[in-house]
């Protein structure tokens, strides 16, 4: 428990009392696997967690209360959701706890396992089944048997069955074996949970019998009765759902928005077989919450979006960081309604429409956010973190949340001054020696600019008659070159690079020369072919240059490219060698 | 002997009459307590939350104690402060079972102690850590390091652990409240 106050903001430790911190409590869980209800009937609210555990292992139904764990029961599959509702109007009103994994709802009254619904199973496909059939009765070999799958696979609009997709995964010689095993269990294919919510049956009370909403993998929406767990509405849906959010009353009117997979959001109403409005987003969408009657979106690209109940847009924030989950916050002494977002930069933020209220600094990413009444206090927030630790926060009774808008004040930017230089006198003096003398400055300037040029146009047509640029850009053999030379000596690397830039003319025939001083260095093939060079690509060739002066004197090297055939080169480079430190040591 | 006494109890130290609060947050048992300090044949079997506030009386060998019994649920703490004036001693009662809200009650106690009708008054504060005889209760001592008693300088304060239930350490408390507040009236 730590009662002293680690936020650093004023502002904030003012409106949340830390009740509690445990960094190894060990909680992996998401949003959708929390719930809050009072269990046993005596006010006291306990919080139920779908812990998903470490990878595949240790999927616990945990009920916390206080600061203390009060009850563990393992689970058998994943939990997708979470939630509790009550059943029947039996007296004492404690609610049921639901659990979604795979396709089964688990139902817990008193913490005991109690009911067990199944998702109707789905169509098979005729042709899958009737191939089935065959190898039952042993008519069929496991290979003919795939390749009958992979037939049906192709074309059917009907999916194939689990079994029949791991199968066709195996291996030749697995297969005898997984025919046998399965060959006499029925084909059937099953669909999972995805996501759960709850819906009031009749009455808009707190304590009102609720019916179960689910998605299910296969993209369809079912609602549950809560006693008898009978189908009472299906609704097909274009993509799988993902998040679910449910207001309103069974028998009356109500609304289920849902987010898919498809990055859409969908609004069902009472008696509509398919989706009356849809919301097109243009990233993932991660975060859904009804705050009175508008939809907050979360989406994937650090946004979040208003809309309205007839899904159009009436604002949109962008976050400094991506959201990990989101929550209602609903504070019901004082109506107050608005958005926890949890975020990865270690804040959980709460916005209420589009303004920023509040600002929670935690310890570690929170990957769940549930806010409700927790124990005997009313306003709890509780968070998971990523690294499993608990944190409880209450909010106080004289918190006070003002409408502040997130852009206040002029943009940064004003306030930064132009880096502008200064001027000195004597730029000042320069100016004034300008403005009195500017015909003869003109004209001497002029008259040396002409002279640049001559010179420029002389040394360039010198070096172009003796080949001596590294670059040719003649049509024939366009050509770049350039040298590298390494080590300390007496013995130097020579690294020449050499590419073609033409777009396709490869270059053929071409040589390679060197022009040296024969009593200070010695290279051992001093004239060599080159390989056709490909456009685009870069050729190094190495070369060894050995230093046979001990007078640490050094010379320049020049390198000629030359057409087989012709005497002028086509390019060349002078390498200026260094001092050969070798001998000069020795 | 015993007639004088009396009698001189019901002349004179019947104006020695104390007001007291007795503050603390719901479910902690501040109703409980003052029922089980009163006389045997006047106690109430049983006890509901209080809603809003009771005013309750019991007496000790000298002093005669009118205790406003608050609500400590959340809507009516913001009452407390309407009857912080009347107030000649406070009584702060704490669950000290409930771990989680330690916070809450610490925050409540805050804001008390700084109201501008109590800060000033030099007032006896005694506090109970109710629910003692629960298994998973804190110590006393535990209890007043996370309220953080060790800060309040001004004012005299005492805690014993309690059980309204029994009755167990209601005695001792009530006992030094009388010793502070015959002390404070000397």
């Amino acid at each position: 428990m730590s009662s002293s106050s680690d936020s650093s903001r004023e502002g904030e430790s003012s409106k949340w009392l830390d009740a509690h911190y445990d960094p190894v409590a060990g909680l992996n869980s998401l949003s959708s696997c929390i719930a809050l209800a009072d269990l046993h009937g005596d006010g006291e609210y306990k919080m139920v967690v779908g812990d998903l555990g470490s990878g595949p292992y240790n999927m616990k139904l945990k009920v916390f209360k206080g600061t203390s764990l009060l009850s563990e029961n393992a689970l058998l599959d994943m939990p997708t959701a979470v939630v509790a509702f009550l059943m029947d109007q039996n007296e004492p009103r404690t609610p049921a706890v639901a659990v979604a994994s795979g396709p089964f709802i688990f139902v817990y009254k008193n913490l005991r396992p109690y009911f067990k619904f199944t998702l109707p199973a789905l169509e098979v496909n005729a042709l899958e089944k009737e191939v089935w059939d065959q190898a039952k009765e042993d008519r069929i070999d496991p290979l003919t048997l795939k390749e009958m799958l992979e037939g049906i696979r192709d074309k059917a609009e009907i999916p194939l069955s689990v079994r029949s997709l791991r199968f066709l995964m195996l291996d030749p010689q697995e297969m005898d074996a997984f025919v046998n095993t399965y060959k006499q269990v029925p084909l059937k294919r099953q669909t999972v949970i995805t996501c759960m919510a709850t819906l009031k049956k009749n009455m808009a009370d707190e304590d009102a019998v609720c019916c179960l909403v689910i998605g299910t993998e296969s993209g369809e929406i079912f609602i549950l009765d809560p006693e008898a767990f009978t189908i009472l509405t299906r609704v097909s849906l274009p993509s799988v759902p993902t998040l679910l959010d449910v207001n309103g009353q069974y028998d009356i009117e109500y609304r289920v928005t849902v987010a898919c997979r498809n990055g859409n959001v969908y609004i069902l109403r009472r008696d509509s077989k398919r989706p009356k409005y849809s919301i097109e987003l243009s990233a993932q969408v991660v975060g859904l919450v009804r705050v009175q009657k508008n939809i907050i979106i979360g989406t994937s690209q650090e946004t979040l979006h208003g809309y309205s109940q007839k899904g159009k847009r009436l604002w949109t924030v962008t976050l400094p960081a991506s959201i990990m989950t989101m929550s209602l916050l609903e504070h019901k002494s004082r109506s107050i309604q608005a958005v926890l977002v949890g975020l990865k930069n270690l804040e959980v933020h709460l916005y209420r429409d589009k303004n920023l209220l509040s600002v929670i600094s935690t310890p570690d990413i929170v990957t769940s956010l549930c806010f409700g009444r927790y124990g005997r206090e009313d306003d709890t927030l509780i968070m998971t973190t990523k690294g499993g630790g608990l944190i409880i926060k209450i909010l106080k009774r004289t918190a006070q949340f003002e409408e502040k808008d997130t852009s206040s004040g002029p943009p940064i930017g004003q306030s930064i001054k132009l880096n502008v230089p200064k001027k000195t006198k004597l730029y000042v003096d320069q100016t004034l020696r300008e403005r009195e003398n500017a015909v003869a400055m003109h004209r001497v300037f002029q008259m040396d600019l002409y002279r640049l040029r001559l010179n420029a146009a002389r040394a360039y047509v010198k070096a172009l008659d003796a080949s001596l640029t590294p670059v040719s850009s003649t049509m024939q053999e366009p050509l770049t070159l350039n040298a590298i030379v390494q080590g300390i000596g007496p013995r130097f690397k020579l690294i020449l690079n050499l590419q073609n830039t033409s777009q396709n003319r490869p270059s053929m025939q071409l040589l390679i020369s060197f022009l040296y001083d024969e009593r200070l260095y010695q290279l051992k093939p001093a004239f060599f072919k080159v390989p056709l060079l490909v456009p685009g690509l870069n050729y190094p060739i190495e070369t060894f240059i050995d230093c046979c002066s001990d007078k640490g004197i050094s010379d320049i090297i020049k390198v000629f490219v030359l057409k087989e055939g012709k005497s002028t080169p086509l390019i060349t480079a002078h390498i200026s060698m260094p001092v050969s430190e070798g001998l000069v040591a020795a | 002997m015993g007639l004088f006494d009396r009698l001189a109890s019901w002349l004179g130290l019947k104006k020695k009459e104390v007001h007291v609060l007795c503050l603390g947050l719901d479910n902690s048992g501040k109703t409980t307590i003052i029922n089980k300090l009163k006389p045997a044949n006047a106690q109430t079997q049983d006890i509901v939350p209080t809603i809003g506030f009771s005013i309750e009386k019991f007496k000790t060998s000298s002093l005669s104690f009118t205790v406003f019994d608050m609500s400590g649920q959340g809507r009516y703490r913001n009452l407390w402060e309407h009857y912080y004036k009347e107030g000649q001693a406070i009584i702060f009662v704490i669950d000290s079972s409930d771990k989680l809200r330690m916070v809450v009650a610490k925050e409540e106690l805050e804001t008390l102690l700084n109201h501008a009708d109590i800060k000033h008054r030099r007032i006896p504060i005694l506090f109970f850590a109710n629910k003692m005889d629960l298994r998973d209760s804190l110590s006393s001592v535990k209890v007043s390091q996370l309220l953080c008693l060790e800060n309040i300088k001004d004012k005299p304060w005492h805690i014993c652990a309690s059980d309204g239930l029994k009755g167990e350490g209601l005695q001792e408390g009530v006992d030094w409240l009388q010793d502070q507040i015959q002390a404070m009236k000397t």
